[in-house]
């Protein structure tokens, strides 16, 4: 497997770049060979957006060289890096929703036969290459009736369609549902197969070893080292990443559940959710698993009001029936969102507004706010949970995912949240801050809050719930305790195998 | 050859800089600028008495650019603002003069039927979950057909306490109107409120992200009905301010005023995609169409070509923003 060996495809030597009073990379070295996945490892924020955006001619680097097959060359703008065979693929993807997969792939570059586009032979192209990738949904799909992971073979498949020699995936798996990963490995061993290098970003350290032949460590902007696969081991990755060694990223869960927080009976939602029961006590944190698309955010959705639903609650033995979020939120329920950015913050907004926007009432006299007492709030769980920001008037579009994710929980800790719904809780947060969150929750038990807790990161549901829901086609199709549960139990409820099956009858 | 133009886009950014500290800075700077032309260009420039007149001449557009700026703040516009005043104002002078009502009541039932177009465009936002654009059209042009059911003709004669914001006092020899004074007030209690309670951050909030903001418990649909609504009751003292300054009821007034308005809040810096922007910045905005007008009226310049140059500022002050913001 190992490819430490291949031509050397592209090299980049003490690259620097300065941004007004920031210096966001310093002395980066990295080699990338025909036929290799090189892993690019490094904390948010630790400059590797930085490193590819150079790569890909978004930014222009202020100092060192790049090398392609050993000549060097200057990358200046995009068009210059697909000259050079470089592409992209960035977790948002560069798609236009309402044209076909086919007129995806050519996009900018239809051919032209006379007058008018050669459609026969985009049609045509855009098959071979589908079905190079083992893709197939039809070329003439709507892009917008795709599914993430295909929409995302579409990227690849446009990247191929333009004789890409370097490819950049940035956290590919990280908008995937478990289901989906073996097809992208598989998609990148395919694409390893015909001499592309592959540059691939990701914080699931499993997958590093899996895919990578070699890794490259980044730190604070700084280049930190440069390993082979075969010669390093997880803990010692962890320790070059984050500068000291985490010994537990799950904290030791001590559950003692206490009283009823939350019952659940025989909740559905139109075709999304059918006829769910469970419940939640205090100091539990409950795990929910599945395939994306099995339910899981459709049902906490409707336990905080935010849809329809239809079925009984109740909250500490009393009936429960929320109509809006503002409902769930008198009753103590918070709900951290999937999706940070287009539905947890509010993003040109501020550290303070965003912290306080749900307790303005306790906070207010006469209607009005006590700015004073106020900031102090603010200040006190920017210190409490370590939130990197300049200060309380930083607009949070521009902070790390895991300090984002510290102001959305730093929102609900401040008005005595006593139901947490976190759905991906850790999703494209790096590893250091993760830990943190994951110490924060179990904290937060130990105060009798009850957690909710969506994952499709298995060990994080492993390493986190006390009991687990397993949820396929909008129901949940078996509970586990944490001593049952392994990740190939869960997989297999999740999906519904057959090897699932004969596990339930062992 | 590299090192030049990446020295130059470091300058550039460094200036960009500044003005993206603060919205306001950037038309604050504008303001000043322009008035030191002006004083350059002409003596009467920055006497008293043209000052106090500059704060006449944006006296309605800047109360009507309140409620815009209010409307603008949660992502939405609206084009009937201008309209609503043309009724208000048509319908508190036609009912004290022409149906002999008490003046001041005559001025409440001009104020009530603004609002009652204010909870109309609310509602219709957001039961049907229309655009804004759409429906704000659609009442401007209902507005302006009942203005001219009502009346063609002026309406004049007015009664004194209709007319009493357009009444002076004096400072140092300066006459002010209590019309100008209210205005001000009206724009520090905006600010106030905008700054200091908790219905002035889900404004910016649900102008920020609508399902975000519904999401940490806001009622977004309330937020947005209430703005509509109080936006209507800035427009209705707009109309009371224009009685006063023009001392007629005039049915052919206020079709530009949406325009005038959305001018200014642009002007100020607030951004039209929701969420972003601040109120004095719209007070300033009012003041430097205010102040160029004036000042190029007194250098002799065509009121056409005043309109030109008005044309070209906001081209110019909206891609200044644009850069700033460019890139984030």
């Amino acid at each position: 497997m190992s490819q430490s060996t291949g031509k050397v495809l592209f090299e980049m030597k003490g690259i620097g770049k300065t941004f007004p009073g920031v210096k966001a990379l310093e002395g980066v070295n990295l080699t990338v060979r025909e036929g290799q996945v090189h892993a690019l490892l490094g904390e948010n924020g630790a400059g590797k957006s930085t490193l590819i955006k150079i790569l890909s001619g978004a930014y222009t680097k202020d100092e060192g060289q790049i090398f392609l097959e050993g000549k060097p060359v200057e990358i200046r703008n995009p068009q210059d890096a697909e000259a050079f065979g470089i592409s992209t693929i960035y977790q948002e993807f560069n798609l236009a929703r309402n044209l076909t997969v086919a007129e995806n792939i050519f996009l900018g570059h239809l051919p032209r036969k006379g007058l008018s586009i050669d459609w026969a032979h985009v049609k045509q192209r855009s098959r071979e290459i589908l079905d190079m990738l083992g893709v197939t949904f039809s070329v003439d799909t709507p892009t917008s009736s795709l599914s993430v992971a295909e929409q995302q073979l579409v990227e690849i498949a446009k990247s191929l369609n333009r004789k890409t020699r370097l490819l950049i995936m940035d956290e590919p798996s990280a908008v995937l549902s478990e289901k989906d990963l073996e097809k992208l490995y598989e998609v990148v061993r395919s694409l390893q197969a015909r001499g592309i290098g592959i540059i691939y970003i990701t914080h699931r350290m499993k997958e590093i070893f899996l895919l990578a032949d070699e890794v490259t460590v980044l730190k604070d902007g700084r280049y930190v080292d440069t390993r082979s696969i075969a010669n390093v081991t997880m803990d010692e990755l962890v320790k070059l990443m984050i500068g000291r060694e985490l010994k537990d990223v799950y904290p030791k869960r001590d559950p003692a559940p206490g009283d009823m927080l939350l019952e659940v009976k025989n909740v559905s939602r139109s075709k999304l959710v059918h006829d769910v029961s469970f419940n939640l006590r205090a100091g539990e944190i409950v795990g929910f698993a599945g395939i994306t698309g099995s339910g899981r955010t459709e049902l906490v959705r409707s336990i905080f009001g935010a849809d329809p639903y239809s079925g009984e609650m109740r909250i500490a033995g009393k009936p429960y029936k929320p109509h809006s979020p503002a409902d769930a939120i008198k009753h103590g329920i918070a709900l951290v969102t999937e999706d940070r950015k287009a539905q947890g913050l509010l993003l040109k907004l501020n550290v303070t507004i965003n912290t306080t926007i749900s307790g303005l009432k306790q906070l207010s006299r006469y209607g009005v706010i006590q700015l004073a007492k106020e900031l102090v709030l603010v200040k006190k769980f920017i210190q409490e949970l370590r939130i990197k920001t300049p200060g309380p008037e930083f607009i949070v579009v521009n902070m790390s995912g895991g300090n984002q994710q510290k102001v959305v929980l730093a929102r609900w800790l401040s008005i005595g949240t006593r139901i947490f719904i976190m759905d991906e809780p850790t999703r494209g947060i790096d590893i250091g801050s993760k830990s943190e969150i994951y110490q924060i929750m179990d904290d937060l038990t130990k105060q009798g809050v009850g957690i909710i807790m969506i994952s499709s990161e298995l060990p994080e549901v492993l390493g986190m719930s006390d009991r687990i829901m397993v949820m396929r086609e909008g129901t949940i199709v078996k509970e586990l305790s944490r001593a049952e549960a392994s990740e190939e139990t869960v997989m297999n409820y999740a999906v519904g195998s057959q090897s699932g099956a004969n596990l339930a009858h062992a | 050859m590299s090192a030049v133009v990446s020295k130059v886009t470091k300058r550039r950014s460094g200036v960009l800089d500044i003005l993206r500290g603060s919205p306001i800075m950037g038309p604050f700077l504008a303001l000043i600028a322009a008035s030191i032309f002006f004083a350059t260009q002409s003596d009467k420039f920055l006497t008293g008495a043209n000052l106090s007149l500059i704060i006449q001449q944006v006296i309605v557009v800047g109360a009507l650019a309140i409620g815009q700026t209010l409307v603008i703040l949660t992502g939405g516009i609206d084009l009937s603002n201008g309209m609503i005043m043309a009724l208000s104002s048509v319908l508190m002078t036609g009912f004290a003069v022409t149906s002999g009502l008490n003046p001041i009541l005559a001025i409440l039932a001009g104020l009530l039927v603004g609002i009652i177009f204010g909870v109309l465009n609310g509602a219709l936002i957001t039961s049907i979950g229309l655009p804004p654009f759409i429906v704000t059209l659609g009442t401007f042009n209902i507005a302006y057909a009942l203005v001219r059911i009502y009346t063609t003709s002026t309406i004049t004669n007015l009664p004194p306490a209709q007319l009493f914001l357009g009444n002076t006092f004096s400072i140092g020899g300066t006459e002010i109107t209590y019309g100008s004074v209210l205005l001000l007030i009206l724009y520090a209690i905006t600010w106030y409120v905008l700054r200091s309670t908790p219905a002035g951050r889900a404004v910016y909030a649900v102008g920020d992200n609508p399902e975000a903001a519904r999401l940490a418990g806001i009622n977004t649909k309330r937020v947005l009905t209430g703005v509509y609504t109080v936006a209507a009751i800035t427009y209705g003292i707009a109309g009371l301010l224009l009685v006063s300054r023009t001392g007629v009821g005039d049915p052919q007034a206020g079709q530009t005023g949406n325009l005038d308005s959305i001018t200014a809040v642009v002007l100020g810096g607030t951004s039209l995609l929701g969420g972003r922007g601040q109120i004095l910045g719209t007070l300033i905005g009012a003041l430097i169409v205010g102040v160029f007008r004036n000042g190029l009226q007194l250098m002799g310049v065509g009121s056409i070509y005043q309109v030109l140059i008005t044309g070209i500022l906001v081209i110019v002050a909206v891609s200044i923003d644009y850069l700033s913001h460019r890139g984030k």
